[in-house]
């Protein structure tokens, strides 16, 4: 009946373009799905920018819009790391910005008055759109059924995994890096499938874009040059492999060299070594195939081969003499820790101190993939089946790509698009395989069934020779009606827990702006926390345009955002031991970092403290990593031992250590606390302790300024004293005599002393 | 055309005699009548009786002047002249004359003298409506009040100390004629005022002041030379904050599309009062939010909007701030709102508020042709016990697209007013923009109203719709032609 | 009969002079006893005669506690790193120009210095600075070093050693070459390639054939996917047992797992995919209908089962988990 309606539409020309407006829509809706679902933190907060780095992004980009592009280029900004300041033109991927700051442009040139940070906050969903269109794309190379392609979409478009990295508001460079490694994988399957240099081009084209963009470039650097060498070592070598890799590798170089903080890397460092081995290894098999194309003696086809391994090795040996020798720089911490993975641990703990860099459990795979997780094997298993060169590259990504997510939970962000594609695969197979109306009725006619579901059919030839064990026998299709309504609703029940379950997890999870803490009233009401902007907004407003703030690092982006002041250290860990110098001011007594903040010109100091509010995440929680890392640099000054109890426990109440109770952090943490409660009744809501009722004593700063929940404590470094007594002494007498005197005299500031 | 509407729109309004050019801002303006530097007031009068009255119980001075003027001299006068120091010139505001008779008589034409910039003594020209017999006598009502003329003494106190102002005046109200006979009264906030200047009393009167509860009067005094001064000087105690807004920018857009009309106020603000002698102490705040004690620190600011706003936001650099309350119904529509941190003596807090209104409550269809009529409140800032004051105010009406012969009208002193093109959503000719600027302004004229009259005609009105579908028009059509093209290298498939 | 007259000389009034000489012959014993064994093996009455006041030469010990009753790996760990360095640098100074003593001194034998120095914890490594000649320092106490991150390299203990013995000779450490390893990995290496170069034409197929490399990438997949680097990096517990004595397979929380665990789950996603293949793959190709509808029925009935299980089990680990299937709510 209603088939009789809807035949034009499905036939012919005029069903082509039914079907092109159909998967047209779908795409739109999949990508408006996508970017709504990322808007919840924008709801229920507003627009901002969310945790740290994102905050140095939007700085910068607010450096791009007001002083162009070639002041950003070479812009050294001499408000952070002071004394050292830092060149950050030179030291960033500026691709995020850069977008950004050409889509503010465009828009102003169209009138339209928006305000860059909305266009900041937004970036992120609105690339996830396009990384849907883009799965869209890569996943039409793998597939003959249109419907993969579309699922893959759809479920890049709402998976936990790639959401958690590009909600609203989290403007970092993933959120346009993912959209670019997913395009550039399938600008480089077609240029593989093709053997075109255009298509080579442009793939080196968003590579170098990539590049610009992201640090994770280094996962294309090298995933490619591997799924050509196993294609070589699978005797796929092809005039279309020649051509498409060495075209992606020359200008994919070149474009990549045009960022000033990669330079000549590509050239130099180990990471990128192996595109240049493969690119090498490419000539001589070309080499050798022409060769052997013109002599067809078989000995000398041998000799040949024998020739390339010999020089291939040579190669090889001459690539690690040259990184012993020091000419290639060796593996970076962070990659390198991606292979020794207990060498960051030991080494570099200031990577190790970052959460994103711990290995993953396996509830955070099923966390943010769900089903996906377990049809990802299957989808691998089903490129199998026939496995032309983007079956294998599918193989070859899936493989390393879970490896990597399984060492640093971060970059679970690549395993997801691949995990999203293969599980589309096998499931838009079973789809098709179980939604087909017509039943076979003998085994005789399953060739046309095969026919009428595309997948099977040309799987079905390749399984003719040595196929997959599960490929013996000929297709032939389902025969009940019931048992494919049961499959395909049971299907369906999944993929709506699936989306129930991404809905869940990006609202609960990944969607609250770490600035801005949501609490819950007694009456359920939501009642929003805004310690950090209160803190901030005071120091921009109230203290002097050049006020050295020193904190822990974390910090140092969002007081460089919303504080607008300069700051020792942030979240761009160039240079340890200016951090582990932050690190012993804070953690020895204040008798040894006074000097040190003198030296650096330190005016406010400024502390996280969660114990009022019982906010895990404050200083105290992270001084530990402070002292390691200054025990990194002055071992025998800092001892993370004398920081625990004879017993081993790390304790901040009566029991705690000489040295904790005397530390800076300690006392900044807990100044004045008791003063708030009644004696004997001073707790710690984030230990959960008891504290002493005898407060600590600060002699060298003063309590500048508090936020309401206290969770920010700000403290002005004080000034020599200007009868020439030390700290100490002063303050004993300040408290000695009763009167109230102002300490506002002050001697003029004295130099600096190295 | 558009000259013309600006020379209309200025000589609209009498008080702004010409049209200062924009920019310079830095030293304060005010319109001037520029005089022969050896200019001297003409005793043409004789203030028979006059009453000053100084009243200290906001955050500025304000002092009114009643006063008997009697012309003595032999032709009808209507020039009446009143002398200021130079500091005060810069710093008084909101000078008006008035009838005290029948009040309903309006404003008189008041303006800045400007003959010699050297000297200290600057006069304002009152000229009355209609000039004045002689012998006759006239009672005019003069008021102003001064800008950061109050200052916290000690200048440093701690968190909850209380803090005292101290301001001095003249005892005798400034007078270019000769005074026959004049008292001057005192308002104070409270009655404790630690330190006063005290007039002994010239043969047989009693000496100056009495006090009655919070008021103080000097004098009577009997007659005093033309600007005769008596300093005084006092020190009364003043538990609040002094706020200070040294630069406000208030934006109306009127959307006829929209139907609506949409403020937006961005405040400089900062609390003049005393300075924390140590630094700021939580614990302290903390424990006095309980009981609520008289602070020098801004917690709360009330904005009453007019009835039936919408949607108000608070903002500030780094994003929006939680702590506001908006309550509207029928009657009411108050805006409440808290600075991210309580703002003491010395503290600065800018923020942005805004909010929108329909356009029907503001605008007016005039009968006649396209003309529209737009009466929007002048300055609808915070309404504070203590009152607040304004060094710069810029207003700025952004009209439609396309409107023109823009005429105004306020009875709010201004400085400078003109008109200019403002580019914003898809516009192609740019919205015209009315840019008004006034200086110390008290929260006085809070409600004043401002009237702006315009056309706008039809082509105008379809201008946007049309530019955005011809423009899209035109990207389909160069999209059908692109996609119709084959650059592809190899020839064409048989 | 040496430690009799060590002890009687040490028991001497602590004269410069008197001191002196006889202290020159303590290090010169030590040192030559160090040279056929170092580092020396101490006990208590050892242990206070070498590190008793006043001595012109350094000393550093390693108490430590080997026997496994104690059960200190620690100390088991470290044990060959101390030797190897307190030989090395025996070695390396014979002439003792850097007048430092290695010593080691097992609970088994100094408990009461262990108790006269109230040590909770081994290994401790203490480093006694000269009290009298060149190199003395004010301070007599010995500094201490405390193994807090984990056992510590030969080579990170010389240079902490070094930086109190200054303007002294530091040794480097002679690591040796270990033969047998390279002797095992050159004949496995020769090993392999030979076996290779004869079982070429056999291998050759098993190599080519996609089944063997489609069940490898699977189960290196499973196994990164269920979190065996976890596993690998943080060296979890392979099973523990919960409070009453029974195990419990799923460590409680978010982020943490056990070995078992993982391999459950990993089995889990196993089954689960193996189970959407069939239905994807064979089930398609079965030819009568009867056997294809039971087949449907089981895969499908097995993808429900376990799909809930594994919600179920997820549950477990994350609190607020909402979801769920039946049978396992």
């Amino acid at each position: 009946m209603s088939d009789t309606i809807v035949e034009p539409f499905l036939k012919g020309s005029t069903g082509r373009n039914t079907r092109g407006i159909l998967r047209l829509s779908i795409l739109v809706l999949i990508a408006a799905a996508a970017i709504a679902s990322r808007l919840f933190s924008v709801i229920r907060f507003e627009s901002i920018i969310h945790e740290f780095d994102p905050w140095f992004n939007f700085r910068a980009t607010k450096y791009l819009v007001q002083n162009g592009f070639y002041d950003f280029w070479d812009w050294f900004d001499d408000r952070t790391w002071h004394p050292l300041g830092r060149v950050t033109g030179g030291t960033l991927y500026p691709g995020l910005m850069v977008t950004s700051g050409i889509i503010y442009h465009a828009l102003r040139a169209l009138t339209i008055p928006v305000d860059i940070r909305n266009i900041c906050v937004l970036l992120a969903p609105g690339f996830s759109g396009l990384t849907a269109y883009a799965t869209y794309l890569f996943t039409n190379e793998m597939s003959t059924s249109p419907s993969a392609g579309l699922l893959a979409a759809a479920f890049m478009g709402i998976a936990p995994g790639y959401i958690s990295r590009s909600v609203a508001g989290s403007y970092d460079n993933e959120a346009i890096a993912i959209f670019l490694l997913v395009f550039t994988f399938f600008l480089w399957i077609k240029a593989l499938k093709v053997g075109s240099v255009m298509w080579g081009a442009l793939c080196a084209l968003f590579y170098g874009y990539m590049v610009s963009a992201w640090g994770g470039y280094v996962f294309i650097t090298n995933l490619i040059p591997l799924h050509v060498f196993v294609l070589v070592c699978m005797g796929r070598f092809s005039p279309r492999l020649y051509v498409s890799y060495c075209t992606w590798y020359a200008l994919g170089t070149l474009a990549s060299m045009q960022i000033p903080f990669v330079g000549f890397l590509p050239i130099r460092s180990s990471e990128h070594m192996s595109a240049l081995g493969v690119f090498g290894l490419l000539q001589l098999v070309g080499f050798v195939e022409f060769v052997r194309s013109g002599v067809p003696s078989k000995q000398f086809a041998t000799l040949l081969r024998g020739f390339v391994l010999a020089v291939f090795a040579i190669a090889f040996g001459g690539l690690v003499l040259l990184t012993v020798s020091g000419v290639i720089a060796p593996w970076t911490g962070r990659f390198y820790s991606l292979w020794d993975t207990g060498y960051a641990k030991i080494h570099i703990p200031i990577i190790a101190s970052v959460s994103e860099h711990q290995p993953t459990a396996w509830p955070a795979f099923f966390f943010d993939l769900n089903l996906l997780i377990w049809l990802f094997p299957a989808g691998v298993y089903l490129c199998f089946l026939k496995l032309a060169d983007e079956q294998v590259f599918v193989v070859v990504y899936a493989i390393l790509a879970s490896y990597f997510s399984g060492v640093m939970v971060r970059l679970m962000l690549t395993l997801t698009p691949i995990v999203c594609v293969a599980a589309a695969l096998v499931l838009s197979h079973l789809l098709d395989t179980y939604l087909s109306i017509k039943s076979p009725s003998a085994p005789t006619d399953a060739d046309i069934d095969a026919a009428s579901n595309a997948a099977p059919a040309p799987s079905k030839k390749a399984a003719k020779q040595d196929g997959l064990r599960a490929m013996r026998e000929p297709l032939v299709g389902i025969y009940t009606t019931f048992s494919k309504t049961s499959v395909v609703s049971a299907l369906t029940a999944y993929l709506l827990i699936f989306v129930l379950h991404c809905t869940w997890v990006t609202s609960n999870a990944y969607s609250s702006p770490s600035v801005v803490l949501a609490s819950r009233m007694p009456d359920g009401s939501q009642h929003i926390i805004d310690d950090y902007r209160e803190a901030y907004q005071w120091l921009r407003q109230n203290t002097k345009e050049d006020a050295k703030i020193m904190s822990w690092w974390d910090y140092g982006y969002q007081i460089g955002g919303m504080a607008d002041r300069p700051t020792l250290v942030d979240n761009n860990t160039w240079n340890n031991t200016h951090i582990a110098t932050v690190g012993k001011a804070m953690s020895s007594s204040e008798e040894v970092s006074y000097p040190i903040m003198r030296q650096h010109e330190v005016d406010y100091v400024l502390v996280v403290f969660g114990g009022l509010l019982g906010y895990s995440g404050d200083d105290i929680n992270k001084f530990l990593w402070m002292v390691r890392i200054a025990e990194g640099i002055w071992p025998d000054e800092v001892k993370e031992r004398d920081f625990f109890t004879e017993r081993g426990e790390y304790r901040v109440d009566e029991g705690a250590t000489e040295t904790m109770k005397k530390s800076l952090m300690y006392k900044m943490s807990y100044y004045n606390y008791n003063a708030l409660f009644p004696p004997g009744q001073c707790q710690d809501r984030v230990r959960g302790v008891k504290m002493p009722d005898q407060g600590p004593v600060l002699n060298t700063v003063e309590e500048a300024f508090t936020s309401e929940n206290w969770i920010i404590r700000i403290y002005k470094v004080k000034d020599l004293d200007n009868v020439g007594r030390d700290h100490a002494a002063a303050a004993s007498f300040e408290r000695g005599n009763k009167k109230k005197k102002t300490t506002k005299r002050r001697g003029p500031k004295v130099l600096r002393v190295e | 055309m558009r000259p013309l509407a600006i020379a209309s729109a200025v000589l609209s309004f009498a008080a702004t005699a010409l049209c200062v050019e924009q920019g310079n801002l830095t030293k304060p303006l005010t319109s001037r009548v520029i005089l022969p530097s050896t200019f001297k007031p003409p005793q043409n009068f004789k203030n028979a009786n006059l009453v000053h009255i100084v009243s200290l119980e906001k955050s500025h001075p304000k002092e009114s002047i009643n006063v008997v003027i009697e012309n003595i001299a032999t032709t009808p006068q209507d020039e009446y002249f009143i002398p200021f120091t130079a500091r005060q010139m810069e710093t008084i505001g909101g000078l008006e004359v008035k009838d005290r008779k029948d009040p309903e008589a309006g404003l008189f034409e008041v303006e800045a003298v400007d003959f010699d910039i050297e000297s200290d003594t600057q006069f304002y020209r009152v000229r009355l409506p209609k000039p004045l017999a002689p012998k006759a006598q006239q009672t005019l009502g003069i008021s102003y009040s001064y800008l950061s003329a109050l200052h916290p003494l000690p200048a440093t106190i701690a968190q909850q100390d209380k803090q005292y102002l101290v301001y001095t005046f003249s005892a005798y109200a400034p007078s270019a004629y000769v005074t026959s006979k004049q008292k001057t009264e005192v308002k104070f906030p409270s009655t404790v005022v630690p330190e006063y200047t005290i007039i002994p009393g010239a043969k047989g009167e009693l000496e100056s002041p009495q006090k009655q509860g919070s008021k103080f009067t000097y004098g009577s005094f009997g007659e005093v030379p033309a600007g005769a001064v008596e300093p005084v000087k006092v020190r009364y105690e003043f538990t609040k904050p002094l706020i200070h807004v040294s630069r406000l920018e208030r934006d109306i857009e009127v959307s006829h599309w929209g139907g609506n009309v949409a403020f937006e106020d961005r405040y400089t603000m900062t609390n003049r009062a005393a300075n924390l002698s140590k630094q700021f102490s939580r614990v302290e705040f903390a424990s006095q939010q309980y009981y609520n004690p008289p602070s020098t620190a801004v917690k709360e600011l009330k904005f009453p909007l007019k009835v039936g706003s919408l949607d108000p936001y608070f903002t500030d650099v780094i994003g929006n701030v939680s702590t506001s309350r908006f309550r509207s119904n029928k009657r009411e529509a108050n805006l409440e709102i808290k600075p991210r941190y309580p703002v003491f003596g010395g503290w600065n807090y800018p923020f942005r508020v805004g909010y929108s209104a329909d356009l029907k409550k503001y605008l007016r269809k005039l009968s006649s042709g396209t003309g529209y009529v737009l009466n929007v409140p002048f300055l609808e800032g915070p309404k504070q016990p203590e009152g607040i004051e304004y060094e710069f105010i810029e207003l700025r009406v952004i009209l439609p697209e396309g409107a023109e012969n823009v005429k105004y009208s306020t009875n709010v002193p201004l400085v400078t007013a003109g008109i200019s093109l403002h580019q914003t959503f898809m516009d192609t000719q740019g919205r015209t923009t009315l840019t008004l600027t006034a200086i110390n302004i008290v929260d006085e004229y809070r409600d004043r109203e401002l009237i702006v009259t315009y056309d706008y005609p039809f082509f105008a009105i379809l201008r946007k719709p049309l530019v955005i579908f011809v423009t899209f028009l035109g990207l389909f059509a160069a999209a059908w032609g692109i996609g119709s093209l084959d650059v592809s290298i190899r020839g064409k498939r048989s | 009969m040496h430690f009799l007259k060590g002890l009687l000389l040490s028991l001497l009034p602590a004269a410069a002079f008197a001191a002196k000489k006889p202290a020159v012959d303590k290090f010169q014993q030590f040192h030559a006893k160090a040279l056929s064994s170092a580092p020396l093996k101490l006990d208590d009455a050892v242990y206070t005669q070498l590190t008793s006041a006043p001595r012109d030469y350094s000393v550093a010990v390693l108490l430590t506690a080997l026997e496994s009753r104690f059960g200190c790996v620690l100390c088991r760990e470290f044990q060959p790193e101390w030797d190897l360095l307190s030989r090395s640098w025996t070695k390396g100074d014979k002439q003792g120009d850097s007048r430092l003593v290695f010593g080691t001194l097992d609970f088994t034998d100094g408990k009461n210095t262990f108790q006269s120095l109230g040590l909770q914890t081994a290994p401790v490594l203490l480093l006694f600075q000269p009290t009298i000649g060149p190199h003395a320092v004010t301070e007599t106490g010995p500094i201490r070093y405390d193994f807090t991150n984990g056992p510590q390299s030969a080579e990170q203990v010389r240079s902490w050693i070094g930086r109190y013995l200054t303007d002294r000779p530091h040794p480097q450490v002679q690591r040796p070459i270990n033969w047998t390893y390279g002797i095992a990995v050159t004949t496995t290496i020769l090993g392999t390639i030979s076996f290779l170069s004869v079982a070429w034409p056999y291998a050759l197929p098993i190599i080519q054939n996609r089944n063997v490399w489609a069940a490898i990438s699977l189960i290196s997949i499973l196994l990164f996917t269920s979190g065996h680097m976890f596993n690998h990096i943080r060296k979890v517990p392979y099973v523990a047992g919960d409070g009453r004595g029974g195990v419990s397979y799923f460590a409680g929380g978010f982020s943490n797992q056990y070995g078992l665990e993982t391999q459950i789950v990993a089995a889990m996603y196993g089954l689960l995919s193996f189970a959407t293949i069939s239905l994807a793959l064979k089930v398609p190709r079965i030819k009568d209908p009867k056997t294809q509808q039971v087949a449907v029925l089981i895969w499908g009935g097995v993808i429900f089962v376990m799909y809930s299980f594994l919600l179920s089990v997820f549950r477990i680990k994350n609190g607020g988990y909402p979801f769920w299937l039946p049978p396992f709510s």
